[in-house]
């Protein structure tokens, strides 16, 4: 499903942390996010997703769009265990309740957990799991709704390179197999360059920077320069405010 | 010099006022949530799987606190009045006066202050610590709706158990009373039972089941809705359990006032 944001503005307290954001993203297409820690790269998608209103602008998507989002800090539901975080929406929400029966959740819990390379984990309780285990039950759990419309904050942050990799690959192949649009927010090179197809930048509200990964790369962009080149010069400052 | 906004009044003047809208905002969230449940109950979008859940919970966790604070109450009482009423020759007015007052007071209030300590506190401190690690977003993108989920299963729950609570106690706290004006004032246990039956009114009864629904409820609700509306990190979700017990004292005391003055002026 494509995704179009328009003039997207959301101020908390008084301090403008998204300022006039557009993009549009087309089926099948994944927009990568960059930008500093504290530029409101996670708001905007809890905007997109509807956790936080948004001051003005649009959100616009097909009604009948199936939204996910996999959490920053996973957002695992600590009173339930592995299995029952990831069949969650198949046996909570009012549209699915009876749905299903005990073994075809069965099976697809384990189909999501194969996935991300966790099995037979189904039993514990995500205060037993590491950080990136319960990162990556987030990922399957946001997923299990075979949604159309992807939204990933920071997928492989805290993963090992190869776990990375794996997770990477997935995205893209969930894209292709689902035909979704994605938005993945990350601050790591390899995952822009395996599963993204275009960037945006955020810096201080305003997008600096959009383009493809290629463009990104290169380099004639300012800003995208000093990100890619982790560059304390130039035109961005990390100490503002 | 002098400087308004350095003085002790004035900085007075602000807390109060931010007290005083803290005070609005909690009423209003609560009044918001209240009405919520009461339109997904009437709609029947009721979870039944969690309402169970929960209502175990409710009953399980606050039985044996209600029962050892009812029980010590009601002891207390009958040490203090078996006696004494012994010796003014109204000895057989034990079990009346002992019904009379835990069935239309004691036994409620002291299971509702059982019950905010137990479950009402645990209500506020587990919703307010899944609002601030993000569960209740995640919830809501995976479109089940929270209130559903969480308010309606704990108020219904309130409001089904605690009359069961209250009964169980009750009659536990009766027992004892018994008891203990048998040893303290040689009263006959047959006696006490007589007597008792004439304090027993079945319209006390009726109202006290109907106070004890409308306590659990309010506990319930009021100890979800300040969980509900926590905002920030590990202290704010000890505040919102300081402030469910409070207001769930608070409730209370103002609901036992409320019946007293319609059904018993
Ligand atoms: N609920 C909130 N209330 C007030 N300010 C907030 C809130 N959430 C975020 N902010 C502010 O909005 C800004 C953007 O936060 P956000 O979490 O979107 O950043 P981010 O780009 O995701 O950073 P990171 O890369 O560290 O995850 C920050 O300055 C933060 O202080
Ligand atoms: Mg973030």
């Amino acid at each position: 499903m494509s995704l179009e944001v328009k003039n997207l503005v959301k101020t908390f307290d008084d301090k403008k942390i998204l300022n006039n954001i557009s993009f549009k993203i087309e089926n099948g297409q994944t927009l990568g996010v960059i930008g500093f820690s504290g530029s409101g790269k996670s708001t905007l998608l809890k905007i997109i997703s509807g956790i936080l209103s948004l001051d003005s602008g649009e959100i616009i998507y097909p009604k009948d769009s199936e939204v996910a989002m996999a959490f920053q800090y996973s957002a695992l539901f600590d009173f339930l265990n592995v299995y029952e975080n990831i069949a969650f929406p198949l046996l909570e929400r009012r549209e699915f309740r009876g749905k299903y029966s005990k073994e075809e959740i069965d099976k697809i819990v384990a189909q999501k957990l194969k996935m991300v390379g966790l099995e037979g984990i189904e039993e514990k309780f995500p205060s037993e799991l590491s950080g990136g285990m319960q990162k990556r039950v987030g990922f399957a759990r946001a997923i299990v709704t075979n949604p159309n419309i992807i939204l990933y904050d920071e997928p492989t942050a805290g993963l090992d390179p190869v776990t990375s990799t794996m997770i990477e690959d997935y995205i893209v192949q969930l894209k292709k197999d689902l035909n979704a649009s994605c938005v993945v927010v990350t601050h790591q090179l390899s995952t822009i360059k395996r599963a993204v197809d275009y960037v945006i930048m955020l810096y201080q509200g305003d997008i600096v920077f959009k383009g493809s990964v290629y463009e990104l790369l290169e380099g004639k962009n300012d800003y995208a320069r000093q990100f890619v080149s982790a560059s304390i010069n130039g035109p961005m400052n990390i100490a503002t405010k | 010099m002098f400087e308004l906004n350095k003085t002790l009044t004035y900085r007075g003047f602000l807390l109060l006022r931010e007290q005083m809208a803290e005070f609005l905002i909690t009423l209003g969230n609560i009044g918001c949530d209240f009405y919520n449940t009461v339109k997904y109950i009437l709609k029947l979008r009721i979870n039944i799987k969690e309402t169970i859940e929960q209502s175990k919970r409710f009953a399980f966790d606050s039985l044996p606190i209600s029962l050892a604070i009812v029980g010590m109450t009601s002891i207390i009482i009958a040490m203090q009045l078996a006696p004494e009423l012994a010796k003014q020759g109204g000895a057989d007015y034990t079990g009346m006066l002992s019904a009379l007052v835990m069935v239309r007071e004691l036994a409620v209030v002291m299971s509702g202050f059982a019950i905010i300590s137990m479950v009402g506190s645990s209500f506020a401190s587990e919703i307010a610590s899944m609002s601030v690690t993000e569960q209740i977003s995640a919830m809501k993108v995976l479109k089940v709706d929270p209130i559903e989920y969480l308010i309606v299963p704990r108020f219904t729950a309130g409001v089904l158990f605690m009359p069961v609570i209250f009964i169980i106690s009750a009659t536990f706290g009766l027992i004892c009373a018994g008891i203990v004006s048998n040893k303290c004032a040689d009263l006959s246990l047959l006696n006490y039972i007589t007597s008792m039956w004439h304090g027993l009114y079945v319209r006390d009864i009726f109202i006290a089941i109907f106070k004890s629904s409308v306590f659990g409820g309010t506990i319930a609700l009021v100890s979800s809705s300040c969980g509900y509306a926590t905002r920030g990190g590990a202290k704010e979700v000890g505040l919102a359990t300081t402030k469910a017990v409070v207001w769930s004292f608070l409730a209370i005391a103002m609901w036992d006032f409320v019946f007293a003055s319609v059904f018993y002026l």
